[in-house]
C-alpha cells in the first residue's frame, strides 16, 4: 500500500462522511425548486391577521373520521357533523339544517343542507352520510354506534333516517362528534390525505413536526377569521415556554407550574375553566373477589370500606390542594361533570375532618400501634395511589392530597408513578388517579354501570355495582331527550340516600378540576369556548373557526 | 523505600475514596424516606444554606434526593456489576479453556451482543420485564460483561501458554488442578479490577435508563429520574435542579474510576500507570 | 490481494448474517416476553370496546399462535420487506424507519465527523506535548469527559446555549411552522449543532486518548528517534510520520463506534426533541409499546452497525497487510 493511495482513501472517507451529513441534512425534499421566500417564515406570519401558529402536543398519526370521533378531536375542524354543539353545550345545526325526533324517540330524521361540498368540489350527499355511518357500524372499534338499528335515505332525497334499537338520550350528542367522509374517496390512505367538508382542510402534516390547516374556501358556514393555522408539535412544557418567549407561536399550552413563575411580554395567560377533573378511584370490593377479563385479581381490603373512602373524601381541603399542587390554577371537583347541565349540585361536600374521623372510628379504624396510621383487624389504613408516570400535575395533586389525609385522619396514601400498561394490571386492585371530563353524560354510564365491571379498561376499575344506580343510569340513557334524562343522571349521583357522589357510595374521591392554561399572544381572540373537557389541546381549537385577531 | 511510600499513599487515598463512597451509600440508605416527602411550602427554592442543592417543584430537598439517588445508583451498580462479572468470568473461562469450536461459539455469542446498541438492548430487556427495577438490573448486567470477558479470555490464553503451565502439565497435573493453582490466582486481580471498573459504566447506564423513563417509578430518587424531571424547569431558570445532581454523579463516577486504578496499582504495580 | 479481500468479506458477511439472525431471535423473544400484550394495549386505547372486537383483533394479531410460528411469520415478512405496521404512527414500519433514519443520519454523521476531527486533533496535540503539562491537563480533562453521561452534557448544553444564551433553538430538526420544502440548509445546521455536539462528546475524548497512545508509540519508534537525531521538531515528525500511523487506528475506531453512536443518539434526540430513530426507540418503548416499530429499529440498527464494522475491518485489511494473513476477524 502506497502512502499516496492511503491518503486518498482517508480523504475520500472523510469527504464521503461530510457529504453524507450534508446531504442528509438537506433532506430529499429540500432539493426541490421551491422558492423559500414564497412561503412565509414564522417571523413574517406572526402578527398577520388571518394566520395563527399553535404550539400543540400530539399531531395525529392519521385523520380518519370513521375511526376517531368526538368533539375533542380533529373531526369538527376538518369534517362536517350532522349537528354541532355551541359554547353552552346546546345542539345546533351543522350538515343537517334541521332534524326531527319521532314521538317514541326511535327515529331521527336529518334534513341535509344542499350547499355543503367536500374540498374536492363534490357535494356532500345523503349517500355519504349513509356510507359513513354504515362503515362505522360495520367496523366499529372506537366509535360505538351499536344503538343504531338501521340507516336509510328518506323519500325526499335530502334526508337521512336513523332508526334506533331503543331510545338513547345521548344519541344526538354522539352524532355531534361523528364526521362525514366522502364515499368516493374513502379507502386505503384516506387517513393520510383526508378530504372533508368542514371549515378547514388539511394542507400538510408530518406527525413528528407539524400540521397546517387552511380555510376551506367552499365552506357553507361563516368564513373562518383564521385562514391558515399551523400546529407545531410541542409536547414539553419547557419547549412550549421557550417557543412563546421567543415569539414563535401565537398560542401554546402551558402548565400550572410554569405559568406560576413565568410571564411573557406580549402574551397573556388564558385560563379556561374545565370539567377536566382528577380523582382517586378506589376499589369498592374486598380482595379475593375474582379476576378481571385479563385475569387480574380484583378488590382491595382497605378501600372496600365505604366509610374509609368517605372519610378520605371529607378530610381533604380542596382549595388548599388547588393552591399547593396547581398554583391556584384549578377548582375543587366534586363529580365527573361539575357544572354540566346533568350535574347534581348536591354532590358538593364541605371538608369536615370531625365527620371523617367519626366515620373511621365507627367503622373500627383506630391507631392501635401508635405509628400515626390507623388500622383495623391487623390491616393498616395504608394504600398506594398510582398515577401515570410523567404527569407532573397528577403527581403533585396526589402528593398534596396524601399529605392532608395523613395529617388529618391518619390514613396513608403512598403516591407512586407507573406506566399505563403496568397500572392496567393492578388498577382493579389498587387506587389510582384518573382524569375524566366529557361533554357527553354517557361517560357517567360507562363509569358506574355494573356492566363495566372487570373489563380492563379505564371504566369502572373500582368494580362499583349498585342496583339503584344501574336503574337511574339506564333510565337516563333510555330517556327520550337530553332534557328528560337530566333528573336521572342527577339521581345517579345522589338521590337523597345513595348515589355515585362522595356523599353516597364514593367510589371516586374527586379532587380538582384543573384549569387549562395557555400563553396567548395579545390581540388573539379565541372566541367563546365550550367548557373544556378532558385534554387541553383539541378542546382549545374546537372553535378555531371563531378565532380572530383584534 | 520510595516505592513503599507511593504504595502506602495509594492505599491511603484508596481507603479515603472508599470511605467517601461508603458514606454516600450509607447516608442515602439511612436518610428517612420522609425527608423527601413533598413539602409545598418549600417549593422551587434556589440553593440556600437550608437546602444546599435547592428544592424542586414539589418542595423536595434536592440534596437529600441526590444522596439517595447516588446511593441507589451504587446499589444498582454493585448488583449489576457483580452479575456482569460472574457472567464475564464464566464466558471468558469457557472461551479460553474450551478449544476451537467452543472459543468460536463464545466469540460469536459476544458478537451478537455487540451487534445491538447497548442502550437499545437495555430498553428492550426492560420492556420485556415490564420496566421494573428487575428489568433495569438485568438489563445493565447482561450488557456489561463483554469487555471483561474478553480481558479474562486473553489473560487465560496468555497464562496457558506460559512455561510453568506446560511444566505442570508435564508432571501430569489435571486441568482442574492447573486451573485452581495457576490460572485463578493470576486471574483474580484482573477480575477484581475489572469488576470495579464495570461500576461506573453500570451507574451511567442506570442513570441513562431511568432518565429515559425506563426502570424505576418517578418517586424513587434515581439520578436519571431527577435529571429527567429537571429538564422541564431548565427553561424557567431552575438550572440548579440539573446542575448539582449531575455534577454529583460525575464526581461519584470519577471517584470509582480512581479507586479502580489505585487498586490496580496496588495489586499489579508493574502494569498500572498512575 | 484482491482475492484475499473478497474472501474475507465473504466470510465476514456470512458471519454477519448469522449474527443478524441471532439478533432477530433475541429481540423477538424479548419483545414477545413483554407483559403488555397487544390485547392490553388495544383495551387501553379503546375503552369500552366490545368483546367481539377484541376476539377479532386477537385473530388478526395471531396471538393465539405459538411463538415460533409467529417468529417465522414475522421473519418472512421482514425478508419480503413487510416489516409490519407501527402502532403509534399507523404507517408501515419501513416508512417510519426510513424517514427517521434520514434525519438521524444527518445528526449522527455530523457528530461522528465532529468528534473524529476534534478527537484526532486533540490526540495529536497531546502526542506532541506528551509528558508535559499541556498533555497532562488535556489528558485529565479527557478522562473526566469519559465519565460524563451523554444525557447530562445534553442538559447542560440545553441550559447554557439554548436557555441562558439563546444561541440555539430548544429542539426539533427544523424551525416550527415552516413547510419542509422551505427549510434552508442554514436552518437545519442551526438545529443540528447542539444535539450533534452532545452526541460528539460521547466518543471524542476516547478517540483523543487512543490517538495519544498511538502517537506516543510512534514517537518511540526508530524512525522518529532517527528523525529527532536529525534535528527535526516534534511537529514536523507528527506531520511526516505520526499522523500516518495514528490516523488509521483512529478511523477504524470511529467506524467501530457506530453502536455507541446510535446508543448516544437515543439520548441526544430525546433531549432535543430531534425526530430521529433514537427518539423513536425511546418512544416505542414507553407508553403503549410499539413492538413492530421497536423490532424494526433493532434489526435496522444491527445492519447499520454491521456495515460500520465491515468497513472498519476491510479498511484495516487494505491498509495493514499484516492482518491479511489470517482470515479470522
Amino acid at each position: 500500500m502506497k502512502k499516496s493511495s492511503l491518503k486518498t482513501i482517508i480523504a475520500a472517507l472523510l469527504a464521503a462522511a461530510l457529504l453524507c451529513a450534508l446531504a442528509a441534512a438537506c433532506g430529499g425534499d429540500a432539493a426541490s425548486n421551491t422558492d423559500p421566500s414564497a412561503t412565509p417564515t414564522p417571523t413574517d406570519s406572526v402578527g398577520k391577521k388571518d394566520e395563527v401558529i399553535i404550539g400543540f402536543p400530539g399531531i395525529p398519526s392519521g385523520f380518519d373520521p370513521l375511526v376517531t370521533a368526538g368533539h375533542g378531536s380533529y373531526v369538527p375542524l376538518l369534517f362536517s357533523t350532522l349537528v354541532a354543539l355551541d359554547a353552552d353545550v346546546n345542539v345546533i345545526p351543522d350538515l343537517a339544517e334541521s332534524y326531527e325526533v319521532s314521538e317514541d324517540a326511535l327515529t331521527y330524521t336529518f334534513k341535509l343542507r344542499s350547499d355543503a361540498r367536500f374540498t374536492d368540489g363534490e357535494p356532500v350527499k345523503v349517500s355519504d352520510v349513509l356510507f359513513s355511518l354504515q362503515t362505522i357500524m360495520e367496523t366499529a372499534s372506537e366509535i360505538d354506534l351499536s344503538v343504531i338499528d338501521s340507516v336509510a335515505a328518506g323519500a325526499e332525497g335530502d334526508t337521512v333516517i336513523i332508526t334506533l334499537k331503543h331510545p338513547q338520550s345521548t344519541f344526538i350528542l354522539t352524532m355531534s362528534g361523528i364526521g362525514i367522509a366522502p364515499e368516493h374517496l374513502y379507502g386505503a390512505g384516506f387517513a393520510q390525505s383526508p378530504v372533508g367538508s368542514g371549515p378547514y382542510k388539511l394542507a400538510q402534516y408530518d406527525v413528528d413536526q407539524q400540521m397546517i390547516l387552511e380555510a376551506n374556501e367552499g365552506y357553507y358556514g361563516k368564513a373562518p377569521g383564521i385562514r391558515r393555522a399551523v400546529f407545531i408539535n410541542m409536547s414539553g412544557e419547557d419547549q412550549q415556554l421557550i417557543a412563546a418567549r421567543s415569539g414563535q407561536v401565537d398560542i401554546t399550552l402551558t402548565s400550572a407550574t410554569i405559568a406560576a413563575v413565568n410571564t411573557i411580554d406580549g402574551y397573556n395567560l388564558l385560563v379556561e375553566k374545565t370539567v377536566d377533573n382528577m380523582g382517586i378511584v378506589m376499589p369498592t370490593i374486598p380482595a379475593g373477589s375474582g379476576t378481571s377479563s385479563l385475569g387480574n385479581p380484583m378488590g382491595n381490603d382497605v378501600t372496600c370500606d365505604v366509610n374509609l373512602r368517605k372519610a378520605i373524601a371529607y378530610a381533604i381541603d380542596r382549595e388548599r390542594l388547588c393552591d399547593e399542587a396547581l398554583s391556584g390554577y384549578a377548582a375543587p371537583a366534586y363529580s365527573e361533570n361539575d357544572g354540566m347541565p346533568w350535574w347534581n349540585p348536591e354532590s358538593v361536600i364541605e371538608m369536615d375532618v370531625d365527620y371523617a374521623i367519626s366515620l373511621l372510628e365507627a367503622a373500627g379504624w383506630t391507631d392501635t400501634d401508635g405509628d400515626g396510621i390507623r388500622d383495623k383487624d391487623g390491616i393498616k389504613a395504608s394504600v398506594p395511589v398510582y398515577y401515570f408516570a410523567g404527569d407532573s400535575a397528577r403527581q403533585a395533586v396526589a402528593m398534596s392530597a396524601a399529605n392532608q389525609v395523613k395529617e388529618n385522619i391518619g390514613v396513608e396514601l403512598l403516591v407512586e408513578g407507573m406506566g399505563e400498561g403496568d397500572i392496567m394490571a393492578i388498577m382493579v386492585a389498587q387506587p389510582m388517579i384518573l382524569a375524566w371530563g366529557s361533554a357527553n353524560p354517557i361517560t357517567s354510564y360507562y363509569l358506574y354501570h355494573s356492566s363495566s365491571v372487570g373489563r380492563d379498561d379505564w371504566y369502572n376499575p373500582e368494580s362499583f355495582a349498585s342496583a339503584a344506580v344501574d336503574g337511574y343510569l339506564e333510565a337516563a340513557l333510555g330517556a327520550k331527550t337530553i332534557e328528560d334524562a337530566i333528573p336521572f343522571w342527577q339521581k345517579a349521583q345522589w338521590d337523597g340516600e345513595t348515589g355515585t357522589s362522595m356523599r353516597g357510595e364514593c367510589p371516586y374521591i374527586f379532587l380538582v378540576n384543573k384549569d387549562h392554561l395557555y400563553f396567548r399572544r395579545d390581540g388573539l381572540n379565541t372566541g367563546d369556548q365550550m367548557i373544556h373537557a378532558h385534554g387541553a389541546s383539541w378542546t382549545l381549537v374546537a372553535n378555531l373557526k371563531d378565532w380572530i385577531w383584534e | 523505600m520510595k516505592k513503599l511510600n507511593r504504595r502506602t499513599a495509594a492505599a491511603i487515598i484508596a481507603a479515603a475514596i472508599l470511605a467517601v463512597i461508603l458514606a454516600i451509600y450509607i447516608g442515602g440508605a439511612l436518610l428517612p424516606a420522609a425527608a423527601i416527602d413533598a413539602d409545598f411550602s418549600q417549593k422551587g427554592l434556589p440553593p440556600s444554606p437550608g437546602h444546599i442543592f435547592g428544592t424542586d417543584f414539589l418542595g423536595r430537598d434536592m440534596f437529600v434526593r441526590t444522596i439517595k439517588g447516588l446511593s441507589l445508583s451504587l446499589t444498582v451498580g454493585a448488583v449489576a456489576s457483580a452479575i456482569s462479572a460472574v457472567i464475564a468470568l464464566a464466558v471468558g473461562l469457557t472461551a479460553a479453556l474450551g478449544r476451537g469450536i467452543v472459543d468460536h461459539a463464545v466469540n460469536w455469542f459476544i458478537d451478537v451482543f455487540m451487534s445491538v446498541p447497548h442502550t437499545v438492548l437495555i430498553i428492550l430487556i426492560s420492556v420485556a420485564l415490564s420496566r421494573g427495577a428487575a428489568g433495569m438490573l438485568i438489563g445493565v448486567a447482561v450488557t456489561h460483561w463483554v469487555s471483561l470477558a474478553r480481558i479474562i479470555r486473553g489473560e487465560v490464553l496468555q497464562i496457558r501458554s506460559a512455561q510453568y503451565i506446560a511444566a505442570a502439565r508435564g508432571f501430569g497435573k489435571s486441568r482442574l488442578w492447573i486451573a485452581r493453582r495457576h490460572v485463578l490466582p493470576h486471574l483474580l486481580p484482573q477480575f477484581f479490577v475489572g469488576l470495579i471498573l464495570l461500576f461506573p459504566h453500570a451507574i451511567m447506564h442506570e442513570s441513562g435508563l431511568t432518565f429515559l423513563g425506563f426502570g424505576l417509578p418517578p418517586e424513587r430518587p434515581a439520578i436519571g429520574i431527577i435529571l429527567a424531571e429537571s429538564m422541564r424547569y431548565i427553561s424557567s431558570g431552575a438550572i440548579w435542579l440539573a446542575i448539582f445532581p449531575g455534577v454529583s454523579l460525575v464526581i461519584l463516577v470519577l471517584l470509582i474510576d480512581k479507586l479502580g486504578s489505585l487498586v490496580r496499582y496496588l495489586l499489579e504495580p508493574r502494569e498500572a500507570q498512575m | 490481494m484482491g482475492a484475499v479481500i473478497i474472501k474475507t468479506i465473504a466470510v465476514y458477511v456470512a458471519r454477519g448474517i448469522t449474527l443478524l439472525l441471532a439478533v432477530s431471535v433475541l429481540s423477538f423473544a424479548l419483545a414477545s416476553a413483554s407483559p403488555i400484550d397487544p390485547e392490553t394495549r388495544y383495551r387501553l386505547s379503546h375503552p369500552g370496546v366490545s368483546d367481539e372486537n377484541v376476539e377479532r383483533m386477537r385473530e388478526y394479531w395471531g396471538i393465539d399462535e405459538p411463538p415460533v410460528k409467529r417468529y417465522f411469520a414475522w421473519l418472512g415478512g421482514v425478508l419480503r420487506g413487510e416489516w409490519g405496521t407501527s402502532t403509534a404512527y399507523r404507517q408501515p414500519v419501513l416508512d417510519v424507519v426510513g424517514v427517521r433514519f434520514k434525519t438521524s443520519l444527518a445528526l449522527m454523521m455530523t457528530a461522528w465527523t465532529f468528534s473524529g476531527l476534534l478527537g484526532f486533533s486533540v490526540g495529536c496535540v497531546m502526542g506532541v506535548f506528551r509528558g508535559r503539562w499541556q498533555d497532562r491537563v488535556i489528558k485529565r480533562v479527557c478522562l473526566i469527559m469519559c465519565s460524563i453521561p451523554t444525557f447530562w452534557i445534553g442538559l447542560v448544553f440545553l441550559a447554557v446555549f439554548a436557555a441562558a444564551l439563546g444561541w440555539f433553538p430548544f429542539g426539533l430538526a427544523v424551525p416550527p411552522g415552516v413547510p419542509p420544502e422551505a427549510v434552508t440548509l442554514g436552518q437545519r445546521i442551526h438545529h443540528i449543532i447542539l444535539p450533534a455536539m452532545t452526541l460528539g462528546f460521547l466518543s471524542f475524548a476516547n478517540l483523543a486518548l487512543h490517538t495519544r497512545e498511538k502517537l506516543i508509540d510512534a514517537y518511540g519508534s526508530d524512525w522518529a528517534i532517527f528523525a529527532r537525531a536529525r534535528g527535526e521538531s516534534d511537529v514536523a515528525i507528527l506531520f511526516q510520520h505520526g499522523i500516518r500511523n495514528a490516523l488509521i487506528p483512529a478511523v477504524t475506531m470511529q467506524l467501530g463506534s457506530f453502536a455507541e453512536l446510535f446508543g448516544g443518539s437515543v439520548f441526544a434526540e430525546s433531549i432535543f426533541s430531534y425526530p430521529g430513530l433514537g427518539a423513536a426507540v425511546s418512544a416505542a418503548g414507553t407508553g403503549a409499546t410499539d413492538i413492530p416499530l421497536f423490532l424494526g429499529i433493532v434489526i435496522f440498527t444491527a445492519c447499520f452497525i454491521f456495515a460500520g464494522n465491515l468497513i472498519a475491518n476491510v479498511l484495516t485489511l487494505i491498509i495493514d497487510p499484516r492482518t491479511r494473513r489470517s482470515t479470522g476477524i
